[in-house]
């Protein structure tokens, strides 16, 4: 579906920060904001939830190591007991740590791939840039002109006030 | 840039002082009621306050050889800490001096020197003695000169005292690798000189650091709430301690499990006597408590990220892992020097209040005679701008 974006660039973070809160104020709504390097308190600025990916790595950890605990006692302990060394068949220091190596393979696998499905990028995905200059050194905001009562002569004055360097209007079908 | 008294530091300061002078009333008189106890007590803790202070200056030191900008705001904290060093060195090789006997290494027959003989050599209490000596007179002349660098820099001094800390700090970190290895094996270890665990030294750093990243963050919240530095250390720096917090309560698992099992493993009856005693009868439960405390809860309250953001939450838990602190060495020595049942009454409530008190008076003193901000620091602008 082909929406009517607003491009901002910045050559400053500072600029960049107090314009997400213009915008934010005014209520427009961010698609999204691109910086070359991590920018601090930029998702504070937007408003970003917290991220989820503790959950999912909180629960895929829970789930490789309890589940290797309960599978190393049901080998160890129920299907095939061996005397190892006069131990008792259901020793838990000898499944700790195999239970701590899945527990960290799961939790690692599962916000790596979680992180990968949530951001849809795969190998070998075109990578979508609203401006190459953002790999470089320029900050740029994406607004969406979502509705009728936008104004986007308005907007371009308040933004170039704020110390943007150049205001553009795209209409595309690219999902950023 | 002294701070005004307040009200609540002055009342502070006298509740202190009256810790200090019961506790330690208690104490001389518990050494000719219980002479055994009071000892043991007594090791517990100026070992736990002895790692406190060194632990202080070892963060410091980490910070400077690691470039670290962060901690810069509340570096005075950690100062203040390890400017207490001659004190709480002095006050453990009081107490390892006064019982340089239990340390002999026994039985000391005419031919146990074939088979022991670097035992034989390593245990001889003079040595042990001249040991303890110069880690500690080591660590005393690095705080000494670590802080004082720090303390005096002109306003205009530039780089030229970091970069002496950054060395110092370099040196330093190799001597408090082998010397802390060394007393922590002389101190507590020792004490049962057929028991050895090369897990040893790493496990006692493991728990010094966790301690000493407690301490930090209960004076720190302390002194923001005085209001000394209100507005300088920041939810952020709280935020940085308690993943650090996390990360070493999970180490010290880590050093703590790696230790039992190996030895649970080898089942070596030399090596499991250490375990045997504080796995059966009445030490199990503290045995169990030990991991609950200094790991189960912390891990998984300081999980989520508000917690470790929340002061309330920090205060809590970093309070936890002082007390555990002390079950853990508690652990370490009672069940050699008391016997084979836990016990706790007045004798540990003394030392504990007396230790608190010292710590806490000596600490506040040391901190008011300095700025509470190290000003000509060229990272402090970094630090009171840290987001995490």
């Amino acid at each position: 579906m082909n929406e009517r974006q607003l491009l901002v660039t910045f050559d400053h973070a500072d600029d960049l920060l107090s314009a997400v809160e213009t915008a934010r104020r005014e209520r427009w709504s961010i698609v999204d904001v691109f910086t070359p390097y991590a920018v601090h308190g930029l998702d504070r600025a937007m408003g970003l939830r917290p991220s989820r990916l503790t959950w999912v790595c909180f629960i895929c950890g829970a789930i490789g190591g309890l589940g290797m605990l309960w599978f190393q006692h049901w080998v160890a302990a129920i299907a095939w007991p061996i005397n190892v060394g006069g131990k008792p068949w259901n020793s838990l220091p000898a499944d700790v740590p195999v239970a701590f190596e899945m527990m960290i393979l799961l939790a690692a696998f599962g916000s790596v791939f979680a992180l990968l499905a949530v951001s849809r990028l795969y190998p070998g995905k075109k990578a979508v840039m609203p401006s190459g200059e953002i790999t470089d050194d320029r900050f740029v905001m994406v607004i969406r002109q979502d509705n009728a009562a936008f104004d986007a002569d308005a907007a371009r004055d308040l933004f170039e006030q704020a110390g943007a360097v150049d205001v553009r209007e795209r209409v595309t079908d690219e999902e950023l | 840039m002294k701070p005004s008294n307040t009200p609540s530091s002055d009342r502070l300061t006298t509740l202190l002082y009256v810790t200090a002078t019961v506790g330690a009333a208690l104490l001389a008189v518990g050494a000719f009621v219980a002479p055994d106890r009071i000892w043991s007590n007594l090791l517990v803790a100026s070992y736990y306050l002895v790692t406190l202070s060194l632990g202080a200056l070892l963060f410091i030191a980490l910070a400077y050889v690691s470039g670290a900008g962060w901690s810069v705001a509340f570096r005075r904290v950690p100062e203040a800490m390890a400017s207490l060093l001659p004190v709480t060195g002095l006050a453990v090789v009081a107490v390892v001096a006064v019982r340089l006997k239990d340390y002999a290494w026994h039985p000391r027959g005419p031919h146990s020197g074939d088979n022991f003989w670097f035992k034989d050599w390593w245990l001889e209490p003079r040595w042990i003695l001249t040991r303890a000596i110069v880690c500690v007179l080591l660590w005393i002349v690095f705080a000494k000169l670590i802080v004082g660098i720090s303390r005096y820099a002109g306003p205009h001094s530039g780089t030229r005292s970091l970069t002496s800390n950054v060395r110092l700090s370099a040196v330093f970190l190799v001597v408090v690798g082998l010397s802390f290895s060394c007393v922590s094996i002389d101190w507590l270890m020792a004490l049962e000189p057929m028991w050895f665990s090369t897990m040893w030294a790493v496990y006692q750093f493991s728990g010094m650091v966790m301690a000493t990243l407690a301490a930090i963050v209960v004076l720190c919240l302390m002194l923001r709430q005085q209001g000394v530095l209100k507005g300088i250390f920041t939810d952020d720096h709280l935020h940085d301690l308690g993943k650090l917090l996390l990360g070493f309560s999970c180490f010290w698992m880590y050093i703590w499990f790696s230790q039992y099992m190996l030895i649970w493993y080898s089942n070596i009856p030399e090596e499991t006597s250490w375990f045997i005693t504080r796995t059966h009868g009445p030490w199990l439960p503290v045995f169990v408590a030990n991991i609950i405390v200094n790991w189960a809860v912390p891990f998984l309250v300081l999980l989520p990220r508000p917690a470790k953001r929340n002061p309330g939450v920090m205060m809590k838990v970093a309070v936890l892992i002082l007390v555990a602190r002390w079950i853990d060495l508690y652990l370490v020595v009672f069940p050699k020097t008391v016997g084979s049942t836990p016990v706790f009454g007045l004798w540990e409530i003394a030392a504990i209040t007396c230790g608190i008190g010292l710590f806490g008076l000596l600490f506040f003193r040391q901190f008011d005679s300095a700025s509470s901000v190290p000003s000509s620091d060229p990272y402090l602008n970094e630090s009171l701008h840290h987001h995490c």
